[in-house]
């Protein structure tokens, strides 16, 4: 099986509900969440990935997998329908003796040993895939092997507020990580994990089994793992990011990244670092004679007849004559019909808004931002 | 469908020169994001053709990069599938092929070895959207030996002599096939497609090898519509053929009226497929105007578009205006330029504060490459 062999291995967990996005995941993983005019939020990490010559993923999905699973497919638009390798969708299964949902992140990783076994890999890299972001991790994976490490954890510089939401961690100025801790309530550095990790596979199998005995553990690598190889000594190491990166976590972020994508390019969808998707066949979209749009992205199939300011439309929505769209996020195949006024809202998939409807709330009022769920007829 | 399809990338493109010097007519990018190709391809495709090819004659490696293995028409397929035909010559078969039996003379081999009892013939510089299902049912309902696809439209002489003209008698059957007349008024006008069973379209080619025939519409068709049943089935929808550069940009500009637009891109026939190419959706900046316009993925928007088809990847700065135009892919266009009645080829640039003025019915056209 010598053909098998692949230096690294990706995991990416994909199997969270993301109960903060609210209506947004109850019918969908987090990472299937639609963003960014034709992209779901995995297609960044899986992108990231192939662009980094990483060809061997294993996606761990758990929670409402159906989407996810159809849209991951054979891999093909990620260029991940490959020979050997390629992408490998790990959903929990029964064996003999036991068999149990995936109870942590670390859990997921252990249960899929032997997959990882099969590619006989030096290097893990254990991704989440619910962030925004473009990011080279062949450039991380050699500083791992530059310093020698066990594991190499990716880092970026957060505000102080933000810290206690994330794993922080103080390192010497080496890179060697000195102290992790899991969302602290007061953090004492402003280092924040990414929740990419670098490991050994040798080193982190003998840690995954270990932690499996551990009845106490809840099976995390951010509560139980990490913090187990820094006190017996491993070589833990940071490694700072430092383009954009973006935790879409709750609606407020995932507004907000939406937004980050126009006007002066905090994030830039366009460039050599190509973010592949699935998407629909569908013709460029069409403005008409009265319509208005500024400061916004508009997607594929497309129909703007009415206005459209500081928004995110995807693909296939329809948006009639003198409607408005303002402050927004529309998901693919919404249909909105004249005269209806969305202020400061992210319009899920396939909703359908009647004329002269009104959602959400003007977005100098302070209101919190209006979400509709999937599927909703607002007649 | 046990049905194989045989595209024609060039067979006429004596007048498309701008279009076509550099790239075969099926290369011709269209309507923001396809190329001619994509029409034709996808309503094979939509009909449940799985076993298709392209006869090429030159310049066709911008073809053969948008087709690549057929997988985005979902044409990679271990059963049939999708190949391309450069030209080739053999023994008996020199230079480049000289007419459609010419060119269907060196693929006999292709045909031979293929299982389908029929044959769809087709050019692809049309834009229309057929179901060749319905096509062959009326050709087995007939017992034809070439069923024509025609359509009734006006002609004058001017785009007459492009077109080939049936005349047919109460029961359908073809009477009379004038090739290229000179001639106006409405008439039966082919659409260059034409569905045959197998075995027939083979003892056409041995007949042709035979009595050195190389021209399929004189040789066959208008000399053979006494001797061979050759019937006519009307098709009633949109059709467009792109046969000069007004006649490009004049169905090109029939994009922006959304019934056209939906009768094309949203018909029942199905999806018209693409090579996909990643691009971001286009991004409208602060001071962008846009009004009745098709704009593909992947551009950047900061001026006024007004009436303009505007291709995946295009640049367009600030203040600039942009009137009536086709801007095809990867067009950068600086600030403060003025264009009306422009075709731009592909990844041309043209820089700040550059006026240019075609006229509607002359539109001007800039090379491919040219920096303006």
């Amino acid at each position: 099986m010598i053909s098998n062999k692949k230096e690294c291995v990706v995991m990416l967990l994909a199997g969270g509900q993301g109960s903060r996005l609210g209506s947004l995941t109850t019918k969908i993983a987090k990472p299937s969440v639609p963003f960014g005019g034709k992209y779901r939020i995995i297609d960044f990490t899986l992108s990231n990935c192939v662009n980094s010559n990483l060809d061997t993923v294993g996606v761990l999905t758990q929670y409402q997998p159906l989407i996810l699973n159809s849209y991951i497919g054979d891999g093909k638009p990620w260029d991940l329908d490959r020979l050997y390798g390629g992408i490998n969708i790990l959903p929990p299964y029964q064996r003999v003796g036991d068999s149990t949902w995936y109870s942590g992140t670390a859990d997921a990783i252990y249960q899929n040993i032997n997959f990882i076994d099969q590619y006989d890999p030096e290097y893990v890299l254990v991704l989440s895939g619910d962030h925004i972001y473009k990011m080279d991790y062949s450039l991380m994976i050699n500083y791992h092997k530059e310093k020698k490490a066990d594991c190499t954890i990716s880092v970026i510089d957060v505000t102080y507020e933000e810290a206690s939401r994330f794993g922080i961690l103080s390192s010497n100025q080496d890179g060697l990580i000195t102290e992790f801790e899991e969302k602290p309530i007061y953090p004492r550095s402003t280092l924040a994990s990414m929740g990419i990790y670098v490991f050994n596979w040798s080193k982190l199998k003998e840690y995954l089994e270990l932690d499996s005995i551990d009845y106490q553990s809840s099976k995390d690598f951010g509560k139980n793992v990490i913090p187990r190889m820094l006190n017996s000594g491993e070589k833990l190491y940071s490694y700072e990011f430092k383009g954009y990166w973006k935790d879409v976590g709750t609606i407020d972020s995932l507004w907000q990244a939406n937004m980050d994508l126009l006007g002066d390019n905090k994030f830039d969808l366009n460039g050599d670092w190509v973010i592949y998707s699935r998407h629909m066949e569908k013709p460029p979209h069409f403005i008409g004679s009265n319509a208005s749009v500024k400061n916004s992205i508009i997607s594929e199939g497309a129909v703007i007849l009415g206005t459209v300011e500081n928004s995110i439309i995807f693909s296939g929505v329809k948006i009639g004559e003198n409607a408005v769209v303002k402050d927004s996020v529309v998901m693919a195949d919404v249909n909105i019909e004249e005269n209806a006024v969305i202020n400061y809202s992210i319009i899920d998939e396939l909703c359908y808004i009647s004329e002269n409807k009104k959602v959400g709330y003007e977005k100098e009022n302070n209101e919190n931002i209006t979400v509709l769920p999937r599927e909703s007829k607002l007649i | 469908m046990n049905t194989l399809g045989i595209i024609f990338s060039d067979m006429q493109d004596w007048n498309l020169n701008e279009l076509a010097s550099h790239r075969s007519v099926a290369a011709i990018p269209f309507g923001g994001r396809y190329r001619l190709v994509d029409f034709t391809l996808s309503n094979m495709v939509n009909s449940n053709i799985s076993k298709m090819c392209i006869i090429t004659k030159t310049n066709y490696r911008s073809l053969m990069e948008h087709v690549g293995t057929g997988k985005d028409w979902d044409m990679s397929r271990k059963k049939g599938g999708i190949l391309i035909f450069p030209p080739y010559a053999t023994e008996e078969n020199n230079g480049l092929f000289k007419g459609r039996l010419d060119a269907l003379k060196r693929v006999l081999g292709y045909i031979l070895e293929s299982k389908e009892k029929y044959v769809v013939l087709s050019d692809c510089d049309m834009i229309y959207n057929i179901d060749y299902k319905n096509v062959i049912n009326y050709h087995k309902e007939q017992n034809a030996d070439i069923t024509a696809v025609y359509t009734k439209i006006n002609i004058d002489k001017s785009n007459s002599v492009h077109k080939i003209l049936y005349n047919f008698s109460p029961d359908g059957r073809a009477e009379d096939v004038l090739v290229y007349p000179v001639t106006s008024g409405e008439n039966n006008v082919g659409l260059n497609t034409w569905v045959l069973n197998k075995d027939f379209l083979v003892n056409l080619i041995y007949d042709a090898i035979a009595r050195n025939l190389k021209d399929f519409n004189y040789d066959v068709l208008s000399k053979k519509v006494k001797s061979i049943k050759i019937y006519g089935y009307e098709y009633k929808g949109y059709y467009a053929h792109i046969d000069s550069l007004k006649s490009y940009y004049d169905h090109s500009m029939e994009l922006l009226c959304m019934n056209k637009l939906n009768s094309i891109f949203y018909a029942q026939t199905g999806p018209i497929y693409t090579k996909t190419k990643d691009s971001a959706p286009t991004k409208y900046g602060e001071n962008a105007k846009v009004t009745s316009s098709l704009i593909a993925s992947g551009c950047e928007i900061e001026g006024t578009v007004e009436n303009s088809i505007i291709f995946r990847g295009v640049k367009i700065g600030k203040g600039t205006v942009i009137k009536n135009s086709i801007i095809m892919q990867k067009t950068i266009i600086g600030d403060y330029a003025k264009l009306d009645s422009i075709v731009t080829d592909t990844y041309t640039h043209i820089k700040s504060e550059r006026v240019l003025l075609g006229h509607k019915n002359c539109p001007f056209f800039i090379k491919k490459n040219s920096i303006i």
